[in-house]
């Protein structure tokens, strides 16, 4: 019955697109489709297909059917603080200082990072440390500036800033997010070990 | 010296001294040459003969790269940047010291020319180091910028383990320049600058070839007034400032055009600032003044501009200063002025003052019925004194100074007092046989001069002609007097001006070269003082001492020499920008504005008024000065009609219009009459003229901005370290 | 047969409840974790936290954390220390104590969760001097 329907409406909508090929010029538009909802049928037969489908509740069966097997199916999602999707090793999260293994901090102030910041996010103010050496006394980031481009630590000469894996350092408060040098030396010497193993993992293509 | 030498040279080849670009005015003097025309690219130009390729090709517009050549220092022609090729020629040429011949084609961009280029440029990197990210002349760097634009794009230097590279060992040449020597290319400009500009011979090369070094042959620190400029003179990052050592980028820094006021030269600076802070000061081309030099108290002082500040009012409750609102400190203030009668208030204003402060204090005073204003340094009233702004500016100009072929500096030290204005002096000294003789103390001025004695007597005997100098004198053609602005401020100044005003009539009727010859200048110290004579600040410290005052009034009055036991019953204001002696005697303290600070006005010795502009905020809670007498006047209850700068600049042009032409000099001619009015005479004291500032030391601290400045004092400890290190 | 039936699903499902502590056990442990899971244990950080893995679940949900027992309910996604954070996020298969590259320096710093909201949040402050200063009246 339904399949027979089927081939009627679609008998129709050929007939009817031939019709209109005929009649029209068939330069430009040959080629069309009825997106109206054809009108509904009113042969005894389908009236009373509709009416068994209304009256019973079939279509919600259905659809709870689908909805109960879900249940029972593996969900697709993450049951996120337990499992974590995977990230790239070139992942570009929280911001950190790092240090050489002898443990003085590696940052020499020459102020690139600071340069290519396209958000300005970066404040640096350098002075000369009492041994001589070029060191930071200023190392700010406004991590809500910040649009995480990793440009900084595409600019590092000696791999000081680095864009960390880490991105659960939402905070609640605005000023939380302004981080500091000692802040960013913290990050890094806590992160140094994923840092470490991220850079060893890129290191062939770079 | 560097005297005979140079001469000698000009007697061989006159063209090729003119050709490195020593700015004289000889040639204007000397018929002109026929011009010959030479080819730069196939576009041709007319040029003097003797003129260098270089030069030629900087005519129209081609820059030619270089890092040895110097406009303002002889041709060395050692680094080979600047090799062209000229056609019909089989090697390139150093453009820089190769003077161009009739017709010659030069091709400043050939194959041969760019790849003669980039071999130097190899060259000079294989021994130079790649630590640009700590160079503090990274972002403004000669090598730097010169390698990206004419460098090869790859490096032939595959060898990372190669451990020949060139080390050399830093030097200590004192706490101004901090050395790299690894970086040095060996261009010999600092080495130039210091024999040739700064005559201090302390710099020169040792070894030859790969082993040579820029050096001071022995320990020692290269001191001298002028020696921050080898900092910007040096192409690569071998000499940089130690003050400014890692603090900023030229890319982060901010730039203010403006004035420097810590001497009477007016040189023209550059202040960056970066985040509400003077970083560092720089010189600004302007070839009236300072041509691209700068002297080291104006380069350096500036960290002085954030120390020892004055950031709140303040006030003295239980007879000791305490910080308080300015309503508080401004109604003490009015309510002494108020209550004072008119006789009884007085005011010095010190060195640092701008012509707006100035006018606007002045006009408070003349409201309140006042006119017993003084500056600090005193400047003889009677005579002609400050009624002909003739007799106390410098007539001449400074680049007239180059002009005159006889000099008589009477009572000053310029080196120290105003050393760009000596550099000048030794310019003609060294490149136009100037004779410069000096009357004062003997000091030491970079150059050879006849001391005529340190007597003030000698004035008179050179007026009279009974002194041996006088024959030189007689003969000069453009002779000039520079009188030190400091012995004015003697028992006998009255005297000394009305001797020295006669002494250059005198021989201004000898007087052949230029029309409007003057003769007279009076070379200031104080930055301020111009301006205030213009306004008319005729009293004296004497005088006011005398009048024993009720309130005392000190805009930045901090050198002058006031004791609170010279004044025990007087209410003391002080207004200024840093605590210093005015503020410790001061019943009230209002914070003003630092030089940087605020957009003011300044007359420098020549009369040039100038302004300064902005570069940061006045710190805490200090305003422009004359916002705060405008303040006060109002806290009085005499308001001053003005509210904006361009108010008070109004003012200033209905009083002194030569005050807000900013850049110009008025010229003053009133020779004649001055001496008229400077007929009566004293007498000259006994005692010989003296000088504050003699040798370097005496040089480095003598304001309020460069007594708080740390590096000024490293400066002194330096030299006297160095001087005891001699004896 | 069995696992035509559904039966091994069955089977499975007890054999969680077992490894996860018996009923009273699952029911806490899904009403910490909000599932029921068992895998083998890879490692314990020194925290407490302790690693599974089970591969019978697809990428991205075969590898978890159990959080320390002592934090209750207050686990945080950032306890996990940068040792396992690479293992978890499936940058490496090396669990950090089979893994020789991991540095080990002994100015690096012991872990800290996300201190924002306690007492412990770090607030900015300037790490340098003050720029201008002051005159002192003697």
């Amino acid at each position: 019955m339904a399949t027979v329907q089927i081939f009627r409406q679609t008998g129709k909508q050929l007939l009817g697109a031939a019709r209109c090929a005929v009649a029209t010029s068939p330069s430009i538009r040959n080629k069309y489709y009825i997106v109206t909802p054809p009108e509904e049928s009113m042969e005894w037969n389908d009236v009373t297909d509709r009416a068994v489908n209304n009256m019973f509740l079939l279509e919600i069966f259905r659809g709870m059917g689908i909805t109960f097997s879900y249940l029972l199916r593996e969900p697709a999602t993450i049951n996120y603080p337990f499992e974590k999707g995977p990230l790239s090793p070139r992942f570009r999260g929280e911001h950190a200082l790092r240090r050489y293994p002898s443990g003085e901090e590696r940052c020499i102030a020459c102020k690139l990072c600071e340069a290519i910041c396209p958000a300005q996010a970066i404040t640096i103010e350098a002075e000369e440390r009492p041994d001589g050496s070029r060191r930071t006394t200023r190392y700010d980031i406004d991590m809500t500036k910040c649009i995480y481009c990793g440009f900084c630590q595409e600019a590092c000469p000696v791999d000081a800033i680095v864009e960390g894996p880490n991105f659960e350092f939402s905070t609640e408060t605005h000023e939380e997010m302004l981080y500091n040098k000692e802040k960013l030396l913290n990050n890094g010497d806590k992160w140094e070990s994923e840092i470490a193993a991220n850079i060893q993992a890129d290191h062939l293509y770079r | 010296m560097l005297r005979l030498p140079l001469i000698r040279a000009a007697g061989l080849s006159g063209c090729r001294l003119g050709a490195t670009g020593l700015h004289t005015t000889a040639s204007k003097l000397q018929a002109p040459p026929e011009q010959i025309e030479v080819f730069i690219d196939d576009i041709p130009v007319l040029v003097d003969p003797g003129t260098t390729v270089l030069q030629a090709a900087a005519k129209i517009g081609v820059e030619i790269p270089r890092f040895c050549y110097h406009e303002r220092l002889a041709v060395a022609g050692n680094c080979r940047m600047c090799l062209v090729e000229i056609e019909k020629q089989i090697k390139p040429v150093a453009a820089c010291a190769m003077p161009v011949m009739k017709g010659w084609r030069v091709k400043t961009n050939s194959d041969l020319t760019r790849k003669a280029r980039e071999g130097v440029m190899e060259f000079l990197l294989v021994n130079h180091p790649l630590d640009c990210p700590i160079c503090d002349q990274g972002g403004e760097c000669d090598l730097q910028d010169q390698s990206m634009a004419f460098g090869n794009d790859r490096s032939r230097f595959v060898d990372i383990n190669f451990s020949g590279k060139r080390a050399v060992e830093d030097k200590d040449v004192g706490p101004l320049i901090k050395t790299v020597m690894t970086r040095c290319i060996h261009c010999t400009r600092c080495i130039r600058f210091a024999s040739e500009v700064a005559g201090v011979d302390d710099l020169g090369t040792t070894g030859r070839g790969s082993d040579m070094q820029v050096g001071t042959y022995v320990e020692k620190m290269f001191l001298s007034e002028l020696s921050g400029n080898v900092i910007d003179l040096c192409p690569v990052g071998a000499l940089t400032s130690k003050p400014y050592a890692f603090v900023a980028r030229p890319w982060e820094t901010r730039r203010t055009d403006s004035i420097d006021v810590l001497d009477a030269v007016g040189s023209n600076i550059v202040v960056s600032t970066r985040s509400g802070e003077v970083l560092r000061v720089l010189p600004r081309l302007n070839e009236e003044i300072n041509e691209e030099w700068l002297s080291d108290k104006s380069r350096f002082a500036c960290d002085g501009l954030k120390r020892q500040r004055l950031l709140t009012p303040m006030m003295k409750v239980d007879s000791k200063l305490q910080p308080v609102e300015w309503e508080d400190a401004l109604v003490a203030a009015s309510r002494a002025l108020q209550q004072a009668p008119a006789t009884k208030i007085a005011a010095v204003t010190g060195k640092l003052a701008d012509a707006e402060a100035l006018i606007s204090l002045k006009d408070l005073f003349n409201k309140l019925g006042s006119e017993t204003l003084a500056t600090e340094q005193p400047f003889p009233k009677d005579g002609a004194g400050i009624d002909l702004r003739s007799s106390y500016i410098m007539n001449n100009k400074i680049a007239g100074i180059e002009e005159a072929d006889v000099v008589v500096l009477i009572g000053t030290n310029p080196r120290f007092e105003a050393p760009l204005v000596n550099t000048r002096l030794r310019k003609s000294y060294l490149h136009r046989e100037q004779t410069i003789a000096l009357i004062g103390p003997e000091v030491d001025l970079t150059y050879e001069y006849e001391h005529l004695g340190d007597s003030a007597e000698v004035i008179s005997q050179l007026k009279n002609g009974t002194h041996p100098f006088c024959a030189t004198l007689k003969n000069a053609k453009a002779p000039l007097i520079i009188l030190g602005a400091e012995q004015l401020g003697r028992s006998d100044g009255s005297k000394i001006l009305a001797e020295t005003q006669a002494l250059a009539a005198s021989l201004g009727k000898t007087v052949q070269a230029p029309e409007n010859w003057k003769v007279l200048n009076v070379l200031h110290s104080n930055a301020s003082q111009v301006a205030a004579l213009d306004l008319g600040y005729g009293s004296s410290l004497a005088e006011i001492k005398a009048q024993n005052p009720q309130v005392l009034f000190l805009l930045g009055a901090d050198d002058a020499d006031i004791k609170r036991e010279d004044f025990p019953n007087t209410f003391i204001i002080y207004l200024g920008s840093h605590g210093d002696q005015g503020a410790c005697i001061a019943d009230v303290v209002l914070p003003g504005a630092a030089y940087t600070e605020k957009n003011a006005s300044y007359v420098n010795t020549e009369g040039r008024a100038q302004q300064t502009g902005t570069a940061v905020n006045p710190p805490g809670m200090a305003r422009p000065d004359w916002k705060i007498i405008r303040a006060l006047s109002e806290f009085i209850g005499v308001r001053l009609p003005y509210d904006t700068i361009h108010d008070v600049r109004g003012r200033l042009e209905q009083v002194a219009p030569h005050l807000v032409r900013y850049g110009d000099i008025e010229p003053a001619n009133y020779f004649a009459q001055a001496l008229e009015l400077a007929k009566k005479t004293g007498s000259f004291a006994s005692d010989p003229l003296e000088l504050k500032q003699k040798t370097l030391d005496e040089f480095f601290m003598t304001d309020v901005v460069s007594r708080a400045s740390p590096t000024m004092a490293k400066c002194v400890q330096a030299v006297i370290k160095q001087r005891q290190a001699q004896l | 047969m069995a696992k035509f039936f559904g039966v091994d699903k069955v089977v499975r499902f007890f054999q969680i409840v077992r490894d996860n502590g018996g009923i009273r056990g699952s029911l806490r442990a899904l009403y910490r974790r909000d599932e029921l899971k068992s895998g083998t244990l890879i490692g314990e950080d020194k925290y407490g936290n302790r690693y599974f893995e089970n591969n019978m679940h697809f990428y991205g949900r075969n590898r978890w954390v159990e959080y320390a027992d002592h934090v209750g309910l207050d686990y945080n996604a950032s306890q996990v220390p940068p040792e396992w954070f690479g293992w978890l996020h499936y940058k490496t298969d090396l669990p950090p104590y089979k893994d020789p590259s991991r540095p080990n320096y002994k100015w690096m710093l012991d872990h800290t969760e996300n201190m924002t909201g306690t007492r412990d949040a770090y607030m900015p402050y300037s790490t340098t001097r003050p720029k201008i200063e002051a005159w002192k009246p003697k």
